[in-house]
């Protein structure tokens, strides 16, 4: 049961001379459930993705903002998920004319994720916590043992966030997920990773921690270092079509 | 799905591409472009009914074209100048020239000035033209490009690029004659049966832009035909060709060239220009 | 993945270094200015275009429908084909095999083709379609490289190449491919008409004549024709029509006369496009020809091509900036960009052969009249590009209620938003430019493509194969400059 999956030492990972990740050592075990804390611009959604590329063949990956295709629908963005598992003429024809197979396998999904009614909407259509569950939905149908998800519940109301959370969980052996809300990071975890500026700053059981001493990690990071914190990708200059 | 139904129809078009024997000709548009299909059309009636097969006319309208067409064989005669002739018949082996207009005997090329260049008319290529702009007709022209070429060479034993001070390619008789005018180059060469119908329908204004040297006389335009005509369209064809054309009276016809009749012409009638061309590198040895 | 401290500064940088390059040029460029006395002619153009006339209406309808015809058929098969050739683009020969067919005018295609098929429709076609896959196949595999690479991320990683790029990037870029293809069907009816000239029976058939002829009033009646026809494209050109009219297309394109098959293809590809000092082993020869043609053609080709496309295409964003706000929805308000767009159209619909004559009638023969032809034109197509992305982002975005307006809206909001994509194209139209060079030899300016135009003239194709290499060995150096240069953005 102890075997690991995840393994860095001391990795450092730079944008240029600015190190995102900053001399990281960390082992992630088979069955582990890891919840992964920090301010914005820490490092979290760099981690996840070095941690995606040494196990993709074992991981689904939610990355932040989902990754849907807008012009598909909610089925077709799901099915994605599975397309390892169907062949080449047949993810074709799913275009045209949805599987049955399929939609059968998706529409037990969808009902999971309370999205019944928007099966065959495009996505470019829903909400920001719609579109949110949709993405969830593909990384369950992924059917793989590991999920690391980034912020993956952070736009669905605070109910179904919590009942979705503990499904995910369920659904997959191991998991790396990161959260902002500490609550949810006690309740549901065995394992507690808090990022600042790129370093590791805690790494711990949950049950040795507390909701105070975790506010007091965040407190510490939000102050006056926060101007340094690396420029997302997200300014206009880009041409994003996502 | 459109695509596979568009591969469809154009297999199925392709064979049809071949179609019957017919007798085909083209002409180098060098006057009067206009309504080529109209006019030509006429000469193709009456070939068609002096040499008894069908005839049909191909519009072209650069000179690289016409002698493509002439040498895969498209077209089997085509009234050609004086160098894309020599440039058709060297690609295509065999082939003949059958007749000239009887002006092509002693044809020539205008130089002409803009009134700011301060030239006179002369009877010798000026010097006062070095340094001066200079246009050229089409590149492949003989009145427009080559002639007028060679007696620069031979008059200031040097390139023209090298003599003027920018040296232009109008792509046309009628271009040259507009931009002179304008005085967007101060000169140009220009085929003298051009400027001459152009000067008599009023266009030139000659306060403007005025002939100042007059090339001496060299052979131009040609029907040519290619050699294996007799062999698709029976024996003594490349001689009924030549008699219809000499036989050409109808001054409609004519005034497609225009031309005052057709002349009996041979390939050794061309050797000047040949020699002329590799003269000034346009072909090579 | 490369951090990028601030993407406003790399910009900077590139179009910094654009200009300099640039003003450089400027001065080695020959832009004297010649005295003319244009008038009389310019207001004969003028005259013909406010009275245009054209004796024979079906035969003017004709070659409008055969334009259409040419254009829809060729971008029936080149867009597909270039969709499946972007799927490969990042294999180093397909990105050399597209360069090289781009960088051949669709005349010269024409030619070429001619070899093979006669004067036929199918020469017509090829010699669109085929440098027209170079451009889809290039377009299309740079959009796919602005797609976000998320999508890709959250499927199985075995998932193969046919299966992830119909789930992920041909969906996400689904709008922009189909805006594209839309707009390149414009630039295929352009094609289509100029293709006219070596014979087929479209508009430039007859445009051209009565051009070179000074027939202004039948000239401007074709020109405007093609404006009405280009400026209501989006009330011909329907979804559900497309089909009925590819069939309607094939019915009417023009027979072929007289070709009987059997073209000189294979005499074409042994012996005329190799000198023949070369053939005939005499490796002496063919070393003083490549030395003969580097020294007077290459060289001052290449040299001059360079230096009157920078100039060309800096002014070009000149222009667009300058410009493109007249046309926007955003900017110029709803009802007065309607003259901003009248006058985009009008740019780029008109040849830049009868632009490059008009200023040359104006400004006398030097690099002048080129490049201000080049930016014209090339510059009312970016604008209108960047005008309509504008007026799409317009109808679908979340405003906010404290943007500025006015000079601080065009300077803080729009432009930047625009600016990228104005700059992609800019670097695209360079490789156009040099293109369409190769008609520019009325000017007396001897490009790259003026010897490739005199090449073909003397039918001398090894010369026109030498400098089409060195053509698109350049284009090829271009590409990998402006694709460096965007990444940076």
């Amino acid at each position: 049961m102890n075997e690991s999956l995840f393994e860095l030492n001391g990795f450092t990972f730079r944008y240029g001379s600015t190190p995102v990740l900053d001399d990281i050592t960390l082992t992630i075990s088979r069955g582990e459930k890891v919840a992964l804390l920090g301010p914005s611009g820490a490092g979290k959604s760099t981690l996840l993705t070095v941690l995606y590329e040494q196990q993709s063949a074992l991981s689904a990956l939610q990355p932040q903002g989902g990754g849907l295709v807008d012009l598909l629908s909610v089925y077709h963005n799901i099915f994605m998920g599975g397309l390892d598992r169907v062949s080449t003429i047949a993810a074709l024809w799913n275009l045209v004319r949805p599987l049955r197979t399929g939609v059968a396998e998706i529409s037990q999904i969808v009902q999971t994720l309370g999205l019944d009614d928007k099966l065959w909407h495009s996505v470019d259509r829903l909400s920001g916590g719609q579109r949110q569950r949709v993405a969830l939905g593909r990384a369950l149908y992924r059917h793989q043992p590991v999920f690391l998800g980034d912020e993956p519940v952070s736009s669905i109301d605070p109910v179904q966030a919590q009942s979705l959370l503990a499904y995910v969980l369920q659904q997959h052996e191991t998991a790396v997920i990161s959260l902002h809300n500490r609550q949810l990071a006690l309740e549901h975890f065995d394992r507690v990773l808090v990022l600042r500026d790129g370093r590791l700053c805690c790494d711990s059981p949950v049950k040795a921690l507390s909701c105070d001493q975790l506010d007091e990690l965040y407190t510490q990071t939000e102050s006056p270092l926060d101007h340094n914190a690396p420029v997302t990708k997200n300014d206009g200059w880009v041409i994003r079509t996502s | 799905m459109p695509i596979i139904r568009f591969w469809c129809v154009l297999l199925l078009w392709v064979p049809l591409l071949v179609r019957a024997d017919a007798f085909v000709f083209t002409a180098i548009p060098d006057q009067d472009e206009s309504h080529l299909q109209q006019r030509f059309g006429k000469v193709a009636d009456y070939l068609a009914k002096e040499l008894g097969v069908e005839v049909q006319y191909i519009p072209v309208k650069s000179y690289a074209a016409a002698i493509t067409a002439f040498r895969n064989n498209q077209v089997q005669l085509a009234w050609f100048g004086g160098l894309s002739g020599v440039q058709a018949r060297r690609l295509v082996p065999g082939s003949e020239a059958l007749a000239q207009g009887y002006e092509d005997q002693f044809f020539k090329s205008y130089f002409i000035a803009h009134k700011s260049a301060a030239l006179q008319p002369s009877a010798a290529l000026p010097s006062e033209l070095k340094g001066m702009t200079f246009t050229f007709g089409s590149k492949g022209s003989t009145s427009g490009r080559l002639m007028p070429e060679f007696y620069l060479r031979e008059h200031f034993k040097a390139a023209p690029e090298a003599v003027f001070s920018r040296v232009g390619f109008s792509g046309d008789h009628s271009r040259t004659i507009a931009q002179v005018q304008a005085g967007a180059y101060q000169v140009g060469a220009v085929n003298y049966s051009v400027w001459d119908s152009e000067l008599a329908a009023g266009k030139i204004d000659l306060s403007k832009v005025q002939v100042i040297w007059t090339t001496p006389t060299y052979p131009d335009y040609q029907w040519t035909v290619r050699g294996d005509v007799d062999q698709h369209f029976g024996n003594g064809f490349k001689s009924k060709v030549r008699e219809a054309l000499l036989n050409m009276k109808d001054p409609d016809l004519l005034a497609s060239f225009p031309r005052q009749s057709f002349v009996p012409a041979s390939n050794a009638d061309y050797a000047p220009i040949e020699a002329t061309a590799k003269a000034i590198g346009l072909l090579d040895e | 993945m490369k951090f990028q401290p601030s993407s406003a500064r790399r910009l900077n940088t590139v179009c910094l270094a654009m200009m300099a390059a640039a003003l450089l040029a400027l001065f080695f460029v020959d832009f004297q200015v010649y005295p003319v006395d244009p008038w009389q002619e310019l207001a004969r153009i003028g005259w013909g275009l406010l009275t245009p006339g054209w004796a024979d209406l079906p035969s003017l309808l004709n070659a409008l429908l055969q334009t259409v015809a040419f254009a829809l058929l060729a971008i029936t098969v080149a867009a597909p084909l270039g969709l499946l050739l972007a799927l490969v683009f990042d294999w180093r020969p397909v990105r050399l095999l597209c360069a090289s067919v781009r960088s051949v005018h669709e005349l010269f295609w024409g030619l070429i083709f001619m070899q093979l098929y006669g004067i036929s429709p199918l020469t017509g076609l090829l010699a669109i379609m085929v440098p027209f896959t170079g451009v889809f196949a290039k377009v299309f595999a740079e959009i796919f490289h602005q797609q976000s690479q998320q999508p890709a991320q959250t499927i199985a990683s075995s998932v193969g190449l046919v299966k992830r790029f119909s789930y992920t990037l041909i969906p996400q870029s689904w709008p922009a491919l189909l805006s594209y293809t839309r707009y390149r069907f414009e630039c295929a009816l352009r094609s289509s008409a100029i293709l006219g000239f070596i014979g087929l029976p479209t508009l430039g058939f007859h445009l051209e004549t009565a051009f070179k002829q000074g027939q202004y009033s039948e000239a401007g009646a074709l020109l405007w024709a093609f404006l009405l026809l280009i400026a209501s494209i989006r009330f011909w050109l329907r979804r559900w029509l497309i089909v009925p009219y590819i069939v309607a297309a094939i019915w009417m394109l023009p027979d072929t006369v007289g070709f009987q098959g059997g073209g000189s293809l294979w005499q074409f590809v042994s012996r005329d496009i190799w000198p023949s000092v070369l053939l005939d082993g005499d490796w002496e020869g063919f070393r003083n020809w490549l030395v003969m043609m580097f020294d007077s053609q290459i060289w001052p080709g290449l040299w001059q091509t360079l230096l009157l496309t920078q100039v060309a295409v800096v002014l070009t964003g000149l222009l667009v900036l300058v410009a493109y706000p007249m046309a926007t929805q955003v900017l110029a308000g709803s009802i007065m960009r309607w003259p901003g767009r009248f006058v985009l159209l009008v740019l780029r619909c008109t040849p830049e052969m009868v632009l490059a004559y008009v200023l040359l009638l104006l400004l006398g023969p030097s690099g002048l009249p080129v490049v201000f032809a080049l930016a014209l034109h090339n510059g009312g197509l970016i604008a209108f590009l960047v005008a309509n992305a504008s007026d799409v982002e317009y109808r679908n975005r979340v405003r906010r209620p404290d943007d500025p307006t006015g000079v601080a809206f065009y300077a803080y909001v729009e432009t930047p938003r625009r600016f990228p994509a104005m700059l992609a194209f800019l670097f695209y139209r360079w490789e156009v430019i040099l293109r369409e060079s190769a008609i520019m030899g009325i000017l007396g300016v001897a490009t790259l493509g003026f010897y490739i135009d005199s090449a073909f003239e003397e039918i001398r194709y090894e010369r026109a194969f030498l400098l089409i290499i060195v053509t698109a060995v350049l284009n090829m150096l271009v590409d990998g400059v402006s694709r460096r240069l965007r990444s940076k953005i």
